[in-house]
């Protein structure tokens, strides 16, 4: 069932385009990754599908239950510098953003306490939040954006303002919620994406130049070349390479020769014959994978 | 039930900024230094000494009501100047460090996000008046003279919608700009503009709000409550009203970030 459907949304700031008349949805149960360079149009993109600002033109549709409710209620969102307030408790901002969200005051407490034990910050819920570390923060962040058991969760660059230790913290955290909601979060590190989304939607200068599942995306985006590097004598073996049927062309980067070819299957096939045959003194053999890098190099440019 | 818990929230954050404990003083001191003074003058001037030899010093004798009217003439100067910086940062403030984006994400209406903040400032500044007039008062009856229990009722009540229509210049303000200390220039510039312009056309403006104090004052001595300062007392209260619906209107079409 689709949770979430775009349509040729733009904004504009005064004359700046900062989103150019994007279109996109995606079902419920995904986690998508809204990737792209600084300046793409990723937070302004979260923001208008948070209500915070108002689309220049377009529409956003969520699905729900009934067409009264306050789209708000149906969302948690963690804005990429979240600030709380000071001289509040931990506890207390859970409990404050928990009854803002209509949670009934019986069931508020028992919730914020839960969570807080659940993103690991439950010894420092009495403490202000004056005395957070930035890791603490964003857990605590997190936690006001789910506190209501939204369905759809979106996350603005929630992991690229932290340590090494803190960013593996968060993204544990987000795996574990990708099995209860749908998650939309923006990251201009590509492997923080490729570690934890299904879908991808690549935004370049306000608009959409590349999306769709993570696996498609690979296979269309599949490099067809084999790298070699071999003990020693490169040049021969570079020759004898190009004789192959298989082998299109050859190209000597360092001690690498990368090897580009119609088809995997029989490239493979053939190389390592031949290799095994004449003993080629290889000593790395790889096929190389579609990369998000080589992926979103190839979208941007075309 | 959101209100509530919007309004307990900023209750919360006065009572730990100390608001609750240094507006009520600083007011308290404004509204009670000018009658006192007035009234050791002359036994400071003798104990600082100084004067020429067969100086003469011929200080009126100060009405009650006179007195009072030095209180609101600080209250309406300093005073002013306190409560502005006081709440300047309510709304702005939360907008300038971001936090506005969390909370205005949350599934709550505009109207309560302002009223309760209004409100809780309201408090504040509603009590912190009652005390620092009632210890005017009491100096007042104690040095100068009677001053009644209802003429001190009518001050409050009259010189309190003076300064709530402050408050909302602020509210209204902050609406406006996500910067406090503009916020505070635009207030106190308004009621500066008020003044002058008030003095300026008084014969067409004799309800305007900024002649308040003066009301009081012609009320107190006449002893009845004069249609002038009712007249005012309404149309402050109107004003109040305008500007809190339009801090809504503004409030809900500007965007609150960025």
């Amino acid at each position: 069932m689709t949770l979430l459907a775009v349509n040729n949304l733009t904004k504009y700031y005064g004359k700046t385009l900062a989103v150019n008349n994007i279109s996109f949805e995606f079902e419920s149960g995904r986690c998508v990754a809204l990737i792209g360079p600084n300046g793409a149009g990723k937070t302004t993109t979260l923001q208008m599908l948070a209500g915070l600002l108002k689309p220049t033109e377009g529409t956003i549709q969520f699905q729900q239950d009934n067409k009264k409710d306050d789209i708000r209620s149906l969302i948690g969102y963690l804005p990429q510098f979240p600030a709380f307030y000071p001289w509040m408790t931990g506890r207390e901002f859970l409990i404050y953003s928990g009854k803002l969200s209509k949670i009934p005051a019986s069931e508020v407490e028992k919730r914020a306490d839960k969570l807080l034990e659940r993103v690991g910050i439950s010894e420092a819920k009495n403490r202000r939040i004056s005395t957070y570390s930035g890791g603490m923060k964003q857990r605590l962040g997190i936690a006001q954006a789910i506190i209501h058991r939204p369905k759809l969760l979106m996350l603005d660059e929630p992991v690229s303002a932290l340590d090494p230790l803190g960013r593996r913290e968060v993204l544990t955290l987000m795996e574990e919620l990708k099995n209860d909601l749908t998650i939309l979060f923006s990251t201009h590190i590509l492997s923080d994406a490729d570690e934890v989304s299904d879908e991808l939607l690549l935004l370049h200068q306000g608009e959409i130049v590349e999306a769709g599942p993570m696996d498609e995306l690979r296979t269309k985006y599949q490099t067809t070349t084999i790298e070699l590097s071999f003990e020693n004598n490169l040049e021969a073996y570079v020759a004898k390479l190009e004789q192959l049927s298989s082998v299109v062309k050859t190209s000597v980067d360092k001690n690498i020769v990368h090897v580009t070819v119609d088809s995997i299957e029989e490239a493979r096939q053939e190389i390592l014959t031949n290799a095994l045959e004449e003993k080629w003194p290889l000593t790395d053999f790889s096929v190389n994978r579609a990369s998000l890098e080589d992926m979103f190099m190839k979208a941007v440019n075309g | 039930m959101e209100w509530i818990t919007l309004f307990n929230k900023e209750m919360l954050e006065h009572w730990r900024n100390f608001k609750w404990i240094w507006v009520p003083l600083v007011l308290i001191l404004l509204a009670i230094m000018d009658p006192i003074t007035t009234y050791y003058l002359p036994v400071i001037l003798e104990n600082v000494g100084g004067l020429p030899e067969g100086a003469m010093f011929e200080i009126p004798e100060l009405l009650p009501v006179e007195a009072l009217m030095m209180s609101l003439a600080q209250l309406s100067s300093l005073g002013v100047l306190v409560i502005v910086l006081m709440s300047m940062g309510t709304i702005a403030g939360e907008r300038k460090s971001g936090v506005a984006e969390l909370i205005l994400v949350k599934p709550i209406r505009y109207l309560n996000y302002i009223t309760a903040k209004w409100s809780a400032l309201l408090l504040i500044v509603w009590v912190s008046l009652t005390l620092a007039l009632s210890t005017s008062w009491y100096y007042i009856n104690l040095l100068f003279g009677e001053l009644s229990f209802t003429d001190l009722l009518l001050t409050i009540f009259f010189y309190g919608l003076w300064f709530s229509f402050v408050i909302t210049l602020v509210i209204f303000f902050s609406v406006i700009s996500r910067s406090p200390g503009l916020v505070a220039a635009f207030t106190i510039i308004t009621t500066i503009a008020m003044s002058i312009i008030t003095s300026l056309f008084g014969k067409h403006l004799t309800w305007s709000p900024s002649n308040m104090s003066g009301h009081i004052e012609y009320a107190i001595v006449s002893q009845e409550l004069t249609k002038d300062l009712m007249m005012t007392g309404l149309i402050t209260l109107i004003l109040i009203g305008i500007l809190i619906v339009g801090a809504q209107q503004i409030f809900i079409r500007k965007e609150q970030i960025n």
